[in-house]
């Protein structure tokens, strides 16, 4: 069988000359779950941007589904592969809820009276029933969260591509973010900071170090692994003093702090 | 803010809202430009048109409170921009005013205009309380409004909206900080907020155009609302417009 999507040699450059990706080769089949893991800038997101199209590849190519990702098949690849990105804010962009949930069904050319009373059942699926007709500042940032998730899953893409899905959420709301995801069946490729989230969710990782891939593997040994963490900066020891507080009383086991 | 508001009531349920926004977009101009051409001092049509706004005001369930309220900004303009007719038309002069006297014709004049707008604002009140501008942007295009300007006018929106969030949240974290205790201070951040939501909301644009495209967008924003042009909707456009044209016409032949 095919691989759902396989990304072959590419390579991004930013117009202003920032290299983002540099050679990535990679593969995802149907119903794996793929973390992207990775220091700040290392080309997570624009990675990301182009599983469905919002970037094109320079060099090398990517393929969803059997179709070279590029402007024709555009439109065909975004229904397939859903994006959350990384500021809900960016995502949320109508007047109500339920509006920019039934957005996408809407775009696909589905019925109004279909598009609603599928975003009616999404919202209620993630527990957002009864929030339709409010605005999307009005949420709070897990709900926004939950919101923005919603106004893709509505299309049900057979991918979902999660940016930094737990960014900004506090301990209850990552959880409940984490055993949503959990429950469904969608092939999931998710970026993330969030060591605990990739273990949860994914069975495998894939760690891009400035624009490549530095390594890959299986989630459960890669994780357990400290010093490959540190090797890629994905942990970092804060330190003896950091841990004890800049500020606070010292320690009086220490000799030379009197 | 109010601008996310303007459209408060285009989630309520009501006969006005059941109509396709091309047909809402088209009764308002039919009552503005029935009330536009009604003459000078034509004081029993005007109340007869303003009294159908009403109507349809109350029909649509927006209240009178917000009618009012709604109106009476624009009026202003009108108000401010018709007082020079008061002393310029030539006529009879009717009471002096300081240095310049008022004529019968500019007071007719005067009342006019501002009778003639009170009819069509509020009718264009209703339109814009009721419609959410996505749906006003699809029955511009309904009407065979080039797609560029159907587009370009739903970009404008969305890139108003974004703009408007921005200087929310800026503004925001600038009363947390606690800044801008004085007038003048105040003023001078206020400049700061807009130059800085400005650019922001230019980011933001871009990377939500980008979360549009992802999600299917190709150039039209869609609606909820139905678009189809039903047959009652068709009835109650032509009952007004018959109303409207009845009042004008007569208006005329009685004079
Ligand atoms: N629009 C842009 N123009 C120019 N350079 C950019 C742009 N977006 C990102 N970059 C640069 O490309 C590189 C990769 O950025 P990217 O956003 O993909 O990283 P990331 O891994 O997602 O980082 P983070 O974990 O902080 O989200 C960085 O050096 C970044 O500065
Ligand atoms: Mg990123």
């Amino acid at each position: 069988m095919a691989n759902l999507i396989e990304i072959t040699d590419l390579a991004y450059r930013y117009p202003d000359g920032t290299p983002a990706i540099d050679g990535i080769s990679l593969s995802v089949e149907s119903g794996d779950r793929v973390a992207i893991l990775g220091p700040i800038g290392a080309g997570k997101s624009t990675l990301l941007l182009h599983l469905n199209g919002l970037l094109l590849a320079q060099s090398g190519s990517v393929t969803v589904d059997g179709m070279k990702v590029t402007g024709e098949t555009v439109r065909e690849v975004r229904r397939r592969v859903g994006l959350v990105f990384q500021d809900p804010d960016d995502q949320l962009f109508l007047p109500t809820l339920l509006e920019d949930v039934a957005f996408g069904p809407l775009n696909e050319g589905k019925a109004p009276r279909e598009a609603a009373a599928r975003a009616h059942g999404v919202l209620a699926d993630l527990g957002l029933a009864g929030s339709e007709g409010r605005a999307a500042h009005h949420l709070s940032g897990g709900q926004k969260r939950l919101a923005a998730l919603a106004t893709v899953l509505v299309s049900r893409p057979r991918v979902l591509v999660l940016d930094e899905p737990t960014g900004n959420l506090d301990a209850e709301g990552r959880a409940k973010l984490v055993r949503l995801l959990q429950e469904r069946d969608e092939t999931l490729v998710v970026a993330t900071h969030d060591l605990e989230v990739a273990r949860a969710l994914c069975s495998r990782c894939v760690v891009l170090d400035r624009g490549k891939i530095a390594t890959q593997g299986d989630s459960a040994r890669l994780l357990d692994d400290a010093s490959f963490l540190q090797q890629h900066r994905l942990t970092v020891p804060l330190g003896d003093r950091a841990l004890r507080g800049s500020t606070g009383t010292r320690s009086p086991k220490n000799p030379h702090n009197h | 803010m109010s601008f996310h508001h303007l459209d408060q009531y285009a989630h309520i349920e009501s006969p006005i809202t059941h109509t396709p926004p091309v047909v809402r977009l088209l009764g308002t101009v039919v009552v503005a430009v029935g009330a536009a051409a009604l003459p000078l001092g034509a004081w029993g049509h005007m109340a007869v048109l303003a009294l159908l706004v009403g109507l349809i005001a109350l029909l649509a369930r927006v209240p009178a409170r917000v009618m009012l309220l709604r109106v009476s900004g624009p009026l202003a303009f009108v108000v401010l921009a018709s007082t020079a007719v008061l002393f310029l038309v030539p006529g009879q002069p009717v009471f002096h005013a300081g240095p310049v006297v008022v004529t019968d014709a500019g007071l007719l004049r005067f009342g006019s205009a501002i009778g003639r707008a009170v009819v069509a604002l509020g009718a264009a009140v209703i339109l814009v309380s009721t419609t959410g501008f996505p749906d006003l942007v699809s029955a511009f295009r309904d009407l065979r409004l080039p797609r560029v300007v159907t587009t370009s006018l739903g970009l404008a929106y969305r890139l108003l909206y974004t703009l408007v969030d921005e200087i929310e949240r800026i503004e925001r974290a600038a009363r947390s900080r606690n800044v801008g205790a004085g007038a003048r201070r105040r003023r001078q951040l206020a400049v700061g907020i807009a130059a800085t939501a400005l650019t922001r909301s230019f980011a933001r644009g871009e990377r939500t155009y980008r979360a549009m495209l992802a999600r299917g967008y190709h150039g039209e924003m869609p609606s909820l609302r139905t678009r189809r042009v039903d047959v009652n909707s068709l009835i109650g456009l032509g009952l007004l417009t018959v109303t409207v044209l009845a009042t004008t016409i007569s208006a005329y032949m009685i004079r």
